[in-house]
């Protein structure tokens, strides 16, 4: 036993020599051999120097706890305390703006930074174990108010991530932190305004049921046969040359003419939305309930769990769902609840003042005085 | 003597007025002609022309700007041109002249807003619409008149404005300019224009430029 180890021992040592020796030519000269010695002792320092960098990068990248109301969040690599501070109040802040997660979802998370290190004993040293934790890219550096957004855009994921399946398949990152009315606001209008699907086209010539299947906040056991015309769906499919794969046989016959061939390739491939609407215009409903029916409302929709979106959401506002439909496409039409074209009273008033106010100055004073 | 006024400011603007009552007259036809009648038209044809109504809708107040900034300007071109002299040999008080200047050249403007107008109600008796969807020509006129008028009243001021006005309202300005530019030397990261709140100042309801802004669109929801 013992001699059968001290053999593989001895083996093992020749074999590695022989590993080593085989880098070198055959008759290589003393001056090749200490060069090569030397870029091996180049490679250990190597070695020994990344090391040395992670490790200090590690203890640089350790997590640090910082908090602001029930937002607590671990960074790491935050030298100093006050950014860490900002982030968590910034984010904090455009939580409390956005309003609709509930107290109890943001005291169960911690937003923890990607690269943060040792997250495990600064949770348990925190007490933070209970928290579920929600993954965050802060970057580097830690920016306070692009930090605040990532904390709080981070944390509305991770509630959208949670809420029922009906939500999270009809509005995947509908929610919106920094709703803004030119830029989401134009994109969801321009979608209305200028789609290609005639229920859209509908919609907006004010069929409120067209609006609905448009939105797809019904809910429609065969979403392709209803919201879809089955030559919308034959121009995606012969545009997209999909002739191949498991559906081919079903696109082939799409493009020759069959409108159930098209029906049966968007059903079964998933390769068109069920939903004819874009995220900016299915954002644009949410954030309507928002603007006009209040936070609360918003919240009480996404925390609805039964029935349609339609249904959730007139609930939410006290509205029936048409007249909810109604007042989304107005909202929208007009930017936002924009007032369309006026001429009252008020709109005449500061034109009077002014024009009078000018009219006196000019008769008060002048050039040839 | 207003008759009188009323000739001559007439005689002398007469080319860019009528050049204005024709582009007033065309601009709200354009939203119709851009998509057609909606008589027959197909469904998708409803979104092209409404997108073209709020996109047209967007020259109107463009056009009241113009034709306040020529009609204003033009309100006193005969007495720069004759150095004031027709005025002052006037046996009326300064300041009923310039009243009888601003009131002539606020009856011209009665010209393009009446094109306007009339251009607004061709295009709405030309065109059937869905349902959802409402025509506003008196709304869009009326609206076009005061528009007209504020920016008139500013450019009828402007020109008549003694050098010491002129060099204030500059100064004023060029104080605003200023003082972003040091808001923005000295970093504060607050995000704060003064150009900004100025801007929101004089184009927010009460503000006398709000009625330029806003909605414009002949045909709307």
């Amino acid at each position: 036993m013992c001699r059968a180890a001290g053999l593989a021992l001895a083996l093992s040592v020749v074999a590695g020599g022989a590993a080593l020796r085989a880098q070198l030519p055959r008759g290589s000269t003393p001056h090749a051999r200490a060069l090569l010695a030397r870029a091996e002792s180049l490679e250990t320092q190597l070695a020994r120097r990344d090391t040395l960098n992670r490790r200090a990068s590690e203890r640089q990248r350790v997590a640090r706890r910082f908090g602001a109301g029930d937002v607590v969040v671990l960074l790491g690599g935050v030298a100093d305390e006050a950014v860490g501070a900002k982030v968590a109040a910034a984010g904090a802040a455009l939580l409390d703006s956005l309003g609709i997660l509930p107290v109890g979802f943001v005291r169960s998370r911690v937003v923890v930074a990607y690269d943060a290190a040792g997250v495990d004993s600064v949770a348990r040293a925190e007490g933070l174990v209970g928290r579920a934790r929600v993954l965050a890219d802060f970057g580097r550096p830690v920016d306070t108010l692009a930090g605040g957004f990532v904390l709080a855009s981070a944390l509305v994921r991770a509630y959208q991530e949670g809420l029922d399946s009906t939500w999270r398949s009809w509005a995947p990152g509908g929610l919106s932190l920094d709703w803004k009315e030119g830029r989401e606001g134009e994109a969801a209008r321009l979608d209305l305004l200028t789609g290609n699907e005639r229920v859209g086209a509908r919609c907006l010539a004010g069929e409120i049921s067209r609006c609905a299947l448009w939105l797809g906040v019904d809910r429609d056991a065969h979403p392709f046969r209803t919201r879809y015309a089955p030559d919308e769906l034959r121009r995606v499919v012969a545009s997209s040359g999909w002739t191949y794969g498991a559906n081919a046989t079903a696109a082939r016959d799409c493009v020759q003419g069959s409108d159930d061939a098209c029906v049966r390739f968007a059903e079964s491939d998933r390769v068109i939305d069920a939903t004819p609407a874009g995220g900016s215009a299915r954002g644009s409903l949410l954030r309507e309930i928002w603007a006009v029916h209040g936070r609360a409302a918003l919240g009480r929709a996404l925390a609805d769990t039964s029935g349609s979106v339609a249904e959730r959401l007139a609930r939410a506002a006290g509205l029936s769902e048409d007249a909810l439909l109604v007042e989304w496409r107005a909202w929208l039409l007009t930017g936002g609840g924009g007032k369309r074209v006026t001429a009252e009273v008020a709109d005449a008033l500061p034109v009077v003042v002014f024009g009078a106010l000018l009219l006196f100055a000019a008769a008060r004073s002048g050039r040839w005085r | 003597m207003f008759k009188e006024v009323l000739k001559a400011q007439w005689l002398a603007a007469r080319l860019p007025v009528v050049l204005l009552a024709v582009l007033a007259f065309a601009l709200p036809l354009l939203t119709v002609t851009y998509g057609g009648s909606l008589e027959n038209a197909p469904t998708e044809q409803v979104a092209q022309w409404l997108f073209a109504a709020q996109r047209i809708g967007l020259l109107i107040p463009g056009l009241a700007l113009l034709v306040g900034l020529l009609l204003g300007i033009g309100a006193w071109a005969p007495d720069h041109l004759g150095k004031h002299v027709y005025a002052l040999a006037l046996p009326v008080p300064r300041s009923m002249y310039v009243m009888l200047r601003f009131a002539a050249g606020a009856t011209l403007l009665a010209v393009p807003v009446v094109s306007v107008g009339i251009g607004a109600l061709i295009a709405t008796l030309s065109v059937s619409l869905p349902s959802g969807l409402h025509a506003y020509p008196v709304q869009l006129t009326v609206r076009f008149a005061l528009a007209a008028l504020v920016c008139y009243a500013i450019f009828f001021a402007i020109s008549i404005a003694t050098r010491r006005a002129a060099l204030a309202v500059l100064g004023v300005i060029c104080g605003i300019v200023l003082a972003d530019v040091l808001i923005s030397s000295l970093n504060l990261r607050t995000g704060m224009s003064v150009a900004a709140w100025v801007f929101n100042l004089l184009t927010t309801w009460p503000g006398p430029l709000a009625i330029l802004m806003g909605r414009w669109a002949l045909f709307d929801v």
